[in-house]
């Protein structure tokens, strides 16, 4: 039953995945540009763009093109950035490790924060804490998250100069040994204690900016599930038994309360998704969403296509995850 | 059709269609009395009601009622001047009045919003009233389709289709409808799937009522509460992704006074004009945060059946 569940969703996964190429691929023949012409550059002779064009085979017919590049994505060849005039791969490769640091930690932070916040918060309405915690989840989803990072810029750069402005570590100090591709636990793995330093107070102001939105989410569900959950004839049982508070609220409540929040899992992967995209703008983060933005400006359709790709395919595969953990978490959801 | 049951099947249906009047009326009342609570009851809906009636009353007349010409420049007299009198947010780069600016921005977020929203409404409700009402392999192909487009993370599904059209708000506004519409069609079709099912649409159906009239006149109209809610909330969320697709460069472009477009060009003298960087900011989020309350408060108001608490 689990299997047949799991090949049903990675189905759907490649459905999606190719609807998106679908989606894209057509949008960017509907548009006059001449690609053949972005990749020779404005002084080059009619010739020369010819020829460009031939190669790349954009003379082709249009469905020819799509079965090509599908084949290509398909071997992860998305073809050459017309920007850096290199293989879209390699910059990937080069980028994505940057964001993978950014939203992890952010997740990682909204997760380890809000969920004791939203605990508390249940437990003792209307208290100080209770107030702090709805604060919050309001402002959370109201906040833009670029605002929210070129404010957080001006206070802890420009007036406090407590943190940097931005990029992963400073000029002229070298990344550590690459074991995971992230630098903060590549530099504690090596026990380079200089580097890390440098890693988590360049990493602290946009991973505490982007976690917010999603902090805000996690907030709510759990607070909202603890409500819900308190209220119930069992935990009134667990109580009457003579159990103190804490068990009651950690091993009986919190337990249940946290499935509504594993639900909420998927959608918070996709704030901290299109985030990355703003965030990394404004702090000069080098990851994918940055990557993505310098793509568009420099109209550069293969970039653009591989990064929404890859981003759609995390996205889907972290929701395919949910929907299996959940299956294991909630006993009452059978298999069929 | 023969005369007698023509002129019973009139008869029956005038007195259907009476009986849905008053219980029309009785839900009017019920709707007034409901906003009469909602605005007293709770202090936060009144706030965001009057945030809302300001950015509507600014989008009208905010260019009228602004104190400078939001594109007036004078580089030479007052560029990036701290607030003052003469200007009570500032200036920017180019000597351009911040607050005048602020105020044109908001004809521009709303515009966007309604003609993203009118877009995504109307498909929405077509795609997911035919989803729900016809049932079957029509139901199963448009809500699958439906998925596809909610299987994206919607900024980013937007971002790919802006970019790909091409930097401006034409086609800024294309990818907006295009992420919006399905929440609408599975909002739209689980209405239309419990609705269909109540005993005035079997009568109504018993009637003789034709699919069209059924589904328009009696279903639909019934399905609408919900979708003010959602579009409540969703103005809110238009305006904020609209302008973060203008802070990425896609979108309004400068010299345009749409909020994003400002902040982004803002970033570069965040350090000596705090200003710039603040009010923009500052009106986006009390705008969306209104949006959202009042939206939050549509819902407890409208919809007996929420318990949010």
């Amino acid at each position: 039953m689990l299997v047949r569940l799991l090949v049903r969703r990675l189905l759907f996964l490649v459905l999606v995945l190719f609807g998106l190429s679908l989606i894209t691929f057509t949008l960017s023949h509907l548009v006059p540009a001449n690609p053949a012409r972005l990749i020779a550059g404005p002084r080059a002779s009619a010739a020369t763009v010819e020829k460009i064009r031939k190669q790349q085979g954009y003379d082709k017919p249009v469905m020819v093109q799509y079965v090509r590049y599908v084949k290509g994505v398909v071997r992860l060849d998305f073809g050459d950035s017309t920007a850096t005039r290199r293989p879209v791969k390699d910059d990937l490769r080069r980028y994505l490790p940057a964001t993978l640091e950014l939203g992890l930690s952010a997740f990682v932070l909204s997760t380890v924060v809000g969920v004791p916040l939203g605990v508390i918060s249940a437990v003792k309405r209307n208290s100080w804490i209770d107030h702090i915690s709805r604060f919050v989840s309001i402002s959370g989803l109201a906040l833009p998250v670029f605002w929210l990072a070129l404010m957080a810029q001006f206070l802890f750069f420009g007036k406090l100069q407590w943190l940097p402005d931005g990029e992963r570590l400073p000029a002229g100090i070298d990344p550590p040994r690459t074991i995971t591709t992230l630098y903060t636990l590549d530099a504690l793995l090596t026990a380079n204690w200089a580097v890390l330093k440098e890693a988590v107070t360049h990493l602290l102001m946009p991973v505490g900016v982007l976690a917010y939105g999603s902090l805000a989410v996690v907030t709510r569900m759990v607070r909202g599930g603890m409500l819900e959950v308190l209220n119930q004839d069992y935990i009134r049982t667990a109580r009457a038994k003579g159990l103190e508070n804490r068990p009651v609220v950690v091993r009986h409540a919190l337990k249940n309360a946290l499935l509504p929040t594993v639900t909420s899992l998927g959608l918070q992967v996709g704030l901290l998704l299109s985030g990355a995209f703003l965030v990394e703008i404004v702090f000069s983060w080098p990851g994918i969403g940055r990557y993505a933005v310098n793509a568009i400006e420099k109209v550069d359709y293969n970039a653009i296509m591989a990064t929404t790709l890859i981003v759609a395919f995390v996205f889907v595969l972290m929701n395919m995850i949910v929907d299996v953990l959940y299956l294991f978490l909630d006993p009452r959801i059978s298999f069929s | 059709m023969p005369a007698g049951q023509a002129a019973a099947t009139a008869v029956s249906e005038e007195r259907y269609r009476s009986l849905g009047r008053a219980d029309r009326q009785a839900e009017r009342s019920h709707l007034l009395r409901n906003l009469k609570r909602f605005l007293l009851d709770n202090r936060l809906n009144l706030v965001g009601v009057c945030i809302v009636g300001l950015f509507i009353i600014l989008s009208l007349f905010g260019e009228v009622l602004a104190p400078h010409d939001p594109y007036a420049q004078d580089i030479m007299g007052s560029k990036l001047r701290a607030p003052s009198l003469e200007h009570p947010l500032g200036t920017d780069e180019l000597g351009r009045d911040v607050l005048s600016r602020v105020m044109t921005g908001t004809r521009i977020s709303l515009q966007v919003a309604v003609v993203v929203l009118t877009f995504a409404v109307s498909f929405g409700t077509l795609i997911g009233a035919l989803s729900g009402y016809l049932g079957g392999l029509a139901d199963e192909v448009l809500m699958r389709i439906t998925d596809m487009f909610l299987a994206f993370p919607a900024l980013v599904l937007a971002v790919t289709i802006a970019a790909t059209l091409g930097k401006n708000l034409t086609n800024t506004m294309i990818a907006l409808s295009t992420v919006f519409w399905p929440w609408y069609a599975r909002l739209v079709r689980a209405q239309v799937l419990s609705i269909k099912e109540r005993d005035f649409v079997t009568a109504g159906r018993s009637l003789g009522l034709s699919p069209s009239r059924l589904l328009l006149r009696h279903i639909l109209p019934n399905s609408v509460s919900v979708v003010i809610i959602q579009l409540t909330l969703d103005v809110g969320y238009a305006i904020l992704a609209t302008s973060s697709l203008s802070f990425i460069g896609l979108g309004a472009q400068p010299p345009s006074p749409e909020w994003g477009t400002m902040l982004s060009d803002a970033r570069s003298y965040f350090r000596d004009a705090w200003w710039y960087t603040t009010f923009p900011g500052v009106a986006l989020t009390l705008t969306v945060f209104a949006f959202n309350v009042l939206g939050d408060g549509l819902q407890d108001a409208l919809d007996p059946r929420s318990s949010r608490r």
